[in-house]
């Protein structure tokens, strides 16, 4: 069987000065939309809130996601927590703030009536979910303890749900540390989770709430983590520039990183396009393609040297062509191949593993298609500027190096 | 058939034959139920006697399976009054350094103040100025002519219990990614607690005791020559089982200074409360002999830390030559660790010299001569040498990672279900098989006989993969299959290209063994690079990544090596016997 007519003489290069041109644009447009719109960064990077639901009866965990969903947030994680008896969940959501800033001014004026001149600091983060951090004096002597009940009766008064009210003392034994928690992401869910147990409708009993606590949840992979991984990659890319140096040819080594970091930055781009969440496996997809790009970019620079010997006295861009012609089916092959692999992923999965066969696909295509249009034009300007075969190239050149 | 033949075929077989004996285990892990399927000696106990042993298995990661989710709180305050202390010491330092006279400084750990009294006010003023320099997170609470009341800022204070909780973080981290349980998910939650989650965990006793030790480290003088506690304990009332051993009542081991002996350490605690006479503090040591209870006994000790185990650079378990090959620990300290060392040994001879750990003593042996770079600390005397050995991995482990910053208590411990959702994970096997299936049979409708060959390189590269990791005990998560993702494409890539090669050489006119020649020829080079290349990008990786990255990157490494050897060596063999006989005039490629 042959897909692919066995001695294809499609003319690639002519078009590389429009790839390029092309490419530059879509990259620099990723990379306007990054600072500008940014990435929606998963729990994994930016850390978000966790929760633990317990129901009174058998739920799945899919029942319990689709039920998160549907009060608004998107890709929750649920887990089982616990023995299967009690029916407990625990679910982290991304970072949202779900205080409005007119509730956040009420609870402001709500503890300030309400405290007076007890008061000692007010402060309220939007970044940190939906908790209040107050301080108070403490009183004449820095110990007596605000009471809590008057200060959540003010806030409801100012109509604001409260979910807890937290007192502790300072450290330094003067005055106290209150921590507020309202119940706006709360009410949402437990509503939606009160629909699944089959217990809405019922009485506003506490006892009978579905959501036990709510708490803010750090980052996995904090800023230091993060820059090490940053790091690592660099790395990468500088061992592999030396490698395919060493190997190949030092005009080769820079469009093969500069067709990987195209790469990197157009699945980067899916991610800023289609908002999908941006997470530890997000990290790996791009890993993946930049192994991916550097395996098929050095396939075609092995053909372009094997023809280089072999076809002397035609000129570059030429030789080039052929390469690119010969290694056609073999490219399109393979990258059928592994898009073959993902597609059950794609047709049969939903969430998480979706989004890495898409992000794989987007991949693969951008890969493939970076060692014909990005790795071998930059290639063929390096040759042009300083190359020992300038006098191949057909241009100007520089004088002096066809003298050589 | 050659004998060069045979030798490859058997060689083949064998590592093929030997990748299967090393799933066995995980084969076994996963007919296991999985609430039983953890524990290290139920799978022990399920394997057949011929099978290798239950620890060379795959392991999934939180992702795909389930674990323990472990809750636990730091001191912050714990970790605020020890800071007020230090701050204390070093403010008798610098006070000392800028030679203000007849200067006191004593700690109120409670307030989180220093109060500091001067001879005259004239030194007062002097300190108020070059301390407020000095400590920027301090201010001057109140004074009066001759007195200084410094207090931190409450800026500071909240930053430093938010980098208390962050510190913790980071050295937990680093504890759970020595003990070698792959991939933890471990974040701060809310103000001060910190949640870990470890997959697979059946029994977490020991990873529980790794993450909640302290591990503060201090080096102390035991002060055997303090003439003036000869009557340290004279006036105490002794519960039934405590003994006092001293001098004054010609017990046996009686020492310089009197001690005291129980197997209650309670009781202990609280007898010697203030009993230390000024400059000194009593800690207490645990005696553990085999078939025995525990028996405590006091110390008298110099209050001052003279060296702590922040300067610690490494700490490794050894083996005692002369005692009998008894597992100690040995540690190592950093030039400054080393300097402070020196100085105290030099200055100590014959003394005893305590070493304590998270308040307890260790031991106290007598300083022989001056030691610089290295120390050793001995465990409890009479366990039986795995318990010790044990012991000492843990202990080096948790001194190596660095104190945590304050007590941690564990809070909740509870099972977790697998993060990305049992529904999601058996859709996942589905597709995944599925896509497979497709691929292999993409290779066998294009390239025919060739492309079966292909298929079977790619069987045996997934199964040297698993088996590897399995023999590692290695964690697969997703990231982890991503990789492997990407090793199946790199190893389809290898069969593609060689197969291209000895289509272009048979239409160019090439006999079949001579397509097949040049065809592996030809290739080889280049499959060569392009996978150095990956694989060079994978150690690079492994090397400066964490957690999921590291996966990725072990998955890529052994995979690519595997394709290497699967792509070139095992087809070329199955080529070079179909060419003897299928292909010997027309090769189906």
């Amino acid at each position: 069987m042959e897909l692919i007519k066995h001695n294809p003489n499609i003319d690639f290069i002519k078009y590389r000065k429009v790839a390029v041109f092309g490419s530059l644009a879509v990259n620099l447009f990723v990379l306007i939309l990054l600072v500008v719109r940014g990435l929606n960064m998963g729990v994994d990077f930016a850390g978000g809130s966790e929760l633990e639901a317990h129901f009174t009866k058998s739920v799945t965990a899919t029942d319990v996601r689709k039920a998160v969903e549907s009060a608004g947030f998107k890709e929750p994680q649920v887990q089982e927590y616990g023995s299967p008896e009690e029916h407990a969940f625990l679910i982290r959501i991304g970072k949202l703030s779900i205080v409005t800033p007119e509730q956040a001014t009420q609870v402001e004026s709500a503890v300030k009536s309400a405290l007076g001149a007890d008061l000692a600091d007010y402060r309220f983060d939007p970044d940190q979910g939906d908790k209040f951090e107050v301080k108070t004096k403490g009183g004449a002597d820095g110990k007596s303890a605000p009471d809590d009940k008057a200060l959540r009766a003010a806030i409801e008064g100012h109509g604001v749900g409260v979910m807890g009210v937290n007192v502790t003392r300072e450290p330094n034994g003067q005055g106290f540390d209150v921590e507020i928690s309202t119940s706006g992401v709360a009410t949402k869910l437990e509503a939606a989770f009160q629909k699944l147990n089959g217990t809405d409708g019922a009485s506003a009993n506490p006892a009978n709430e579905v959501i036990r606590r709510i708490d803010y949840v750090g980052p996995q992979v904090g800023k230091e983590l993060r820059n090490r991984g940053i790091m690592a990659v660099i790395y990468a890319m500088v061992s592999i520039l030396l490698y395919v140096f060493f190997r190949f040819d030092f005009r080769f080594a820079p469009g093969g990183v500069v067709a990987l970091v195209h790469d990197v930055i157009v699945v980067l781009g899916y991610y800023v396009i289609s908002h999908r969440e941006f997470n530890l496996i997000a990290v790996s997809v791009l890993l993946t393609i930049v192994g991916y790009s550097i395996n098929d970019t050095i396939v075609v620079y092995d053909r372009i040297r094997e023809n280089m010997a072999k076809l002397r006295g035609k000129d570059f861009p030429t030789i080039i062509n052929v390469s690119i012609n010969e290694t056609l089916s073999r490219t399109i092959l393979t990258s059928g191949a592994t898009a073959l692999s993902l597609i059950g992923l794609l047709f049969f999965s939903v969430g998480s593993i979706w989004d890495f066969a898409m992000a794989m696909m987007v991949g693969i295509i951008t890969g493939t298609y970076s060692s014909i249009y990005i790795a071998s034009p930059v290639t063929i300007w390096l040759e042009e500027q300083f190359g020992r075969h300038s006098h191949l190239t057909g241009s100007s050149g520089n004088q002096k190096t066809a003298a050589a | 058939m050659d004998r060069a033949w045979w030798a490859k075929v058997l060689m083949i077989v064998g590592i093929a034959a030997l990748a299967i004996w090393y799933l066995i285990p995980t084969y076994f892990y996963f007919k296991l139920p999985p609430d039983v399927r953890n524990d290290p000696e139920v799978l022990q106990k399920a394997l057949p006697s011929w099978a290798p042993s239950a620890k060379h298995k795959l392991n999934l990661g939180l992702d795909l399976q389930g674990g323990i989710h472990l809750v636990m709180r730091v001191d912050v305050d714990k970790a605020l009054r020890t800071k007020t202390e230090t701050r204390t010491e070093q403010i008798k330092s610098t006070l000392k350094e800028k030679n203000i006279a007849g200067a006191e400084a004593k700690a109120l750990p409670d307030d989180l103040r220093v109060q500091l009294t001067f001879a005259n006010a004239d030194s007062a003023k002097q300190a108020e100025k070059i301390l407020s320099d000095y400590y920027q997170d301090m201010h001057v609470a109140s004074g009066s002519d001759t007195s200084v009341l410094m207090a931190f800022n409450d800026q500071d204070i909240k930053r430093a219990k938010t980098d208390a909780v962050d510190q913790a973080v980071k050295t937990i981290r680093n504890r759970v990614d020595q003990f070698g349980v792959a991939e933890p998910e471990i974040a701060k939650r809310g103000a001060d607690s910190i949640s870990i989650e470890l997959p697979g965990l059946k029994d977490p006793e020991r990873v529980k005791d790794l993450i909640g030790t302290t591990a503060q480290l201090q080096f102390k003088i035991v002060d055997d020559d303090n003439a003036g506690a000869a009557n340290l304990f004279s006036d105490v009332q002794l519960p039934p089982g405590t003994t006092l051993c001293a001098r004054s009542n010609h017990c046996a081991n009686a020492e310089n200074v009197p001690y005291l002996q129980g197997p209650d350490r309670k009781a202990l605690e609280q007898l010697t409360q203030g009993k230390a006479p000024e400059g000194d503090e009593i800690a207490l040591e645990k005696d553990e002999s085999p078939g025995q209870a525990p028996t405590y006994r006091t110390y008298l000790l110099k209050s001052k830390t003279e060296a702590t185990g922040e300067n610690l650079i490494d700490a490794h378990a050894a083996l005692d030559q002369t005692g009998g090959g008894r597992p100690y620990v040995s540690f190592e300290w950093n030039p400054v660790g080393a300097q402070d060392f020196e100085r105290l040994t030099e200055n100590n001879i014959r003394h005893r010299m305590a070493i304590i750990l998270d308040n307890a003593v260790m031991s106290a042996p007598v300083i022989q001569s001056k030691i610089s770079a290295h120390g050793q600390i001995t465990l409890g005397a009479n366990k039986d040498y795995n318990t010790l050995l044990t012991e000492a991995q843990d202990l080096s482990l948790v001194l190596k990672s660095g104190a945590l910053p304050a007590p941690v208590t564990i809070g909740e411990e509870r099972t977790v279900g697998a993060s990305l959702g049992e529904e999601l994970i058996s859709r996942g096997w589905k597709s995944c098989a599925l896509g497979i299936l497709l691929v292999v049979i993409f290779m066998a409708l294009y390239y025919k006989m060739t492309g079966v060959i292909a298929d079977l390189a790619l069987v045996l590269n997934a199964l040297l993969v698993l088996a590897v990791m399995a023999l590692f005990n290695s964690t697969l998560s997703l990231p982890g299959i991503a990789g492997f993702v990407l090793t199946l494409g790199i190893a389809v890539d290898a069969n593609v290209l060689i197969n291209e090669r000895i289509r272009e050489e048979t239409r160019a006119g090439r006999t079949p063994r001579g397509a097949v020649e040049q065809g592996y020829g030809r290739a080889f080079w280049t499959i060569f690079d392009a996978h150095v290349t990956s694989l060079i990008a994978g150690f690079v990786l492994r090397q400066y990544g964490t957690g999921p990255v590291r996966g990725f990157a072990t998955t890529l490494i052994i995979g690519i090596l595997a394709s290497l050897f699967t792509s070139i060596v095992v087809t070329r063999v199955c080529v070079d016997y179909l060419l003897k006989n299928v292909f010997a005039k027309k090769i189906s490629v």
